[in-house]
């Protein structure tokens, strides 16, 4: 379970990295003689030190090659958490939005106390299993890409091959985007839980939930749990902390 | 310290590990032990894709999206564009053999006497842009009929004038209906940026696949790679 945490940890970068490169090789998406609407910048390369797989066609080995480690490790994650019920820790539940609106008020110092949560916080429900769902529209605007004509119908279905190119690089985005805020949330809010993810052990007396924890905020274990505050409603000065 | 590693110890010494090895192999091409894994993903996957997908599905040519004319990318490995030279080479002809019951030399005007058609199709390149293009020419299939494959001859190698440029293709992509040997596009004769006097043209492969400035059309038993393949691009390289 927790290897095909770090299986997919570096597959994901080099997926990015090689589908960047082989993005850059056209880095627009309009059809030739046409214009791209969504994108406002049509033809600009992203950096290459953000890039993997030095050109075009060693790019596409790795990525062609890659994509079935990810593929493969995804469906034994998705296999894994179902067959040992770990799937009830991210499905979101009645409620799991409305928490999520409290865990954003407690990130912005709306809110004092740090909501009550289970194994994840409503935020992290919502992003861990929005993450599968996202994978897939990858996989298959990937797919859709790939064989434009052979599987024709599936790339019709997308709205032909710009718009599944452009829906492969804006759901590539949003992946790595909730990535990016995860590996963010681990080192600012939760480092505690690196031990949790190379081997297993954690501690819950330090979790954000007992620490109180926001980005960057009470990383230490709180020495003294403070008292209830009874003053729950948002006050300026606590916003201006 | 105990002989014994517990699991925790384990997994830290192999994170770490792993980590130190990432970092060592870290530029951008990749671990150089990656080559050999790579190339075997390559074949394996070549195989699983011509498997898995049948290459008969037809080619709409994104109906509603506008046909690209000039701007339409040309492409070619010599310095200059490539221009048969009649008073060096003679008059051009395509040469059509190899493992055939009957080799024939076409004049262009010959190839123009063959049926003609029209097909508005998408054009994929390797580089990830599309466009849309109205060619003219022959279906490669009425060139096969002229001359009668071998049963074995189960590939088709396409030369070019092109500085040696050629790439050689499986027999169903070649024997695909929307396969053709183009000599117009968009209602005009082929240009030489777009490989006159005559090029393959196919929705089927990415445009690396599709030699210009066509010269010879070779069946054969074996594939005989191509310019862009033996450069690392996928041989097979079909959409």
């Amino acid at each position: 379970m927790r290897l095909t945490h770090w299986v997919n940890a570096i597959a994901l970068v080099v997926m990015v990295g090689s589908g960047l490169r082989i993005f850059n090789a056209y880095p627009a998406f309009a059809r030739k003689g046409e214009t791209f609407p969504l994108n406002p910048f049509e033809g600009t390369p992203v950096p290459s030190w953000l890039t993997f797989g030095e050109w075009l066609g060693g790019a596409r080995h790795w990525h062609f090659a890659m994509m079935w480690v990810l593929v493969v490790n995804g469906l034994i994650y998705l296999g894994f958490i179902y067959l040992h019920g770990e799937w009830r820790d991210l499905v979101p539940r009645r409620g799991t939005a409305r928490d999520v609106w409290a865990m954003l008020r407690f990130y912005l110092w709306l809110e004092r106390e740090h909501p009550r949560q289970g194994k994840h916080n409503a935020m992290q429900r919502m992003a861990y299993f929005s993450m599968p769902w996202i994978a897939a529209v990858i996989v298959i605007s990937g797919i859709a890409i790939w064989k434009p004509v052979s599987l024709g119908w599936l790339t019709a279905l997308l709205g032909g091959y710009v718009w599944a190119r452009f829906i492969h690089f804006a759901a590539m985005m949003a992946l790595l985007v909730t990535a990016i805020g995860h590996v963010f949330m681990v080192f600012t809010v939760d480092p505690y839980s690196l031990r949790a993810m190379l081997t297993g052990g954690y501690d819950e007396s330090h979790s954000p939930e007992a620490r109180n924890a926001r980005p960057f905020i009470n990383l230490l274990r709180r020495s003294s749990p403070t008292a209830p505050s009874a003053d729950l409603t948002p006050s300026s000065d606590t916003a201006e902390l | 310290m105990s002989a014994h590693w517990d699991r925790r110890e384990f997994l830290r010494a192999a994170g770490l590990s792993t980590a130190a090895l990432a970092l060592a192999a870290c530029n951008s091409r990749g671990p150089a032990e990656a080559e050999k894994l790579l190339s075997y993903a390559t074949r394996k996957n070549a195989l699983i894709e011509q498997r898995l997908v049948r290459h008969t599905a037809m080619n709409a040519g994104s109906p509603g999206a506008a046909i690209a004319g000039d701007g339409f990318p040309s492409y070619f490995i010599s310095t200059r564009v490539p221009v048969w030279d009649e008073a060096m080479r003679g008059a051009w002809r395509l040469e059509v053999g190899g493992m055939v019951a009957r080799p024939v030399s076409l004049s262009l005007a010959d190839l123009q006497g063959l049926p003609r058609r029209t097909q508005r199709v998408d054009h994929f390149c390797v580089e990830g842009w599309t466009a849309v293009a109205e060619f003219s020419g022959v279906s490669l299939r009425d060139v096969a009929a002229l001359v009668r494959p071998d049963p074995a001859a189960n590939f088709v190698d396409f030369q070019s004038f092109d500085d040696g440029y050629h790439e050689s293709w499986d027999l169903e992509s070649a024997m695909h209906p929307q396969t053709m040997i183009v000599y117009g596009k968009d209602g005009r004769d082929l240009a030489p940026a777009y490989g006159a006097p005559a090029r393959v043209h196919s929705p089927v492969k990415l445009g690396y696949k599709n030699t210009k400035y066509l010269t010879s059309i070779m069946f054969l038993p074996k594939p005989n790679g191509g310019y862009w393949s033996d450069a690392g691009y996928e041989w097979f390289g079909g959409t």
